[in-house]
């Protein structure tokens, strides 16, 4: 399936290499392009410089082509926004976004993005790990 | 009646102040810088508070769910959405309004449900048109609820529209000719109503017959242009 990721960070460049490796058609947005040295040695998807709240940038990286787009910058706004748009101007399927607010993830699920909170999820293995649950 | 604006900029904060002279509202001015903010609450005072207004744990704490009107005014659109959405699905606030710093995210903000958008660069670029001398296209107001656009258009010499009767110009489905004034009298049109150069017409278009409605218009010599590709 072809893919848009925005955000070119830890997470974004394993997520975009593991894909690119099963054989997706991945594109990586980054408003830097010193993010993109993050990506693994042989990653052979497109990589783009823009904001992924620009809809010119989204379109550039053939957003109305894709199945799925994930936003996995730094910032809450900017991922539910990008999602937003990936989601609502331009029909993308599956949209995946990271919330670090749990309150604003539960909210956006709730509004039909698959939202999800790396804070929770942390607390609950940080507690799991504490108790001797995990 | 209680309003919260979100961001303290120049135009958060001058709205705070044209609307703190009415009695009858109640204002709080959140800003989430906060060298910012205590500057302003120096001057201020509680008027002006300190947070994060797209942060569900912080609108809570201003008592948002009471507020009649929120106000996002941030340079950050993506602020101004979440802050008015979050008010909005979270907290049932009713009517909210959003600063549109990038013109062309406002059509976003109203297909997710933002009840009105401002835009500074839309304004200043529709004014400058405005008073542009011998622009035979003016957008004078665009209805929201059903994305229609009232205009101004000037009949130019021998442009396709003058000395042709209504009935036998190719108009777009979805444009109406609701006013054609010459000279100092205006009338309502009908089929037989011929155009002349120099006529005003006040119609309610659909946005896609823009091209279609200026085209008619220009004169043969006016180079065409548009404003989206200013804006480009």
């Amino acid at each position: 399936m072809k893919v848009v990721i925005m955000g070119c960070g830890r997470v974004g460049s394993t997520v975009a290499g593991r894909l690119d490796a099963d054989g997706h058609d991945v594109t990586i947005i980054d408003l830097n392009t010193q993010a993109f040295r993050r990506l693994p040695g042989g990653f052979g998807g497109e990589h783009l410089r823009g904001s992924g709240i620009d809809d010119r940038t989204l379109v550039a990286a053939g957003v109305r082509e894709a199945d799925a787009f994930i936003a996995l910058t730094q910032g809450d706004n900017r991922n539910l926004m990008a999602s937003q748009m990936a989601k609502h101007l331009f029909n993308v399927e599956t949209v995946v976004t990271r919330v670090y607010d749990p309150l604003r993830a539960e909210l956006y699920g709730r509004l039909g993005l698959r939202t999800f909170s790396p804070t929770r999820i942390s607390a609950d293995l940080a507690i799991d790990a504490l108790l001797g649950t995990a | 009646m209680y309003i919260v604006i979100i961001g303290a900029g120049n135009v958060g904060y001058g709205l705070a102040l044209e609307l703190y002279s009415h009695a009858d509202y109640e204002i709080l001015l959140v800003e989430n810088d906060r060298g910012r903010a205590e500057v302003l609450r120096d001057e201020l005072g509680e008027l002006c508070v300190y947070g994060d207004g797209t942060e569900v744990t912080f609108l809570e704490s201003i008592g948002v769910s009471r507020a009649d009107i929120v106000i996002a005014v941030t340079g950050d659109d993506s602020h101004n959405l979440i802050a008015c959405q979050v008010a909005q699905h979270r907290f049932g606030v009713s009517r909210t309004i959003a600063r549109v710093n990038n013109p062309r995210n406002e059509r976003l903000f109203q297909t997710l449900g933002i009840e009105s958008t401002v835009s500074a660069a839309s304004a200043v670029l529709a004014q400058i048109e405005a008073d542009l001398p011998a622009q035979s296209f003016i957008p004078l107001l665009r209805l929201r609820a059903s994305g229609l656009e009232v205009v101004d258009l000037h009949v130019q010499p021998r442009s396709r529209a003058a000395g042709v009767a209504l009935r036998d110009l190719d108009l777009p489905d979805d444009a109406v000719i609701s006013l054609v004034v010459s000279g100092d009298s205006s009338r309502v049109p009908d089929g037989d109503t011929v155009l002349e150069a120099g006529d005003e017409i006040i119609a309610v278009i659909g946005q896609e017959s823009e091209p279609a409605m200026r085209e008619l218009v220009r004169s043969p010599d006016e180079p065409q242009r548009e404003i989206d590709e200013v804006l480009q």
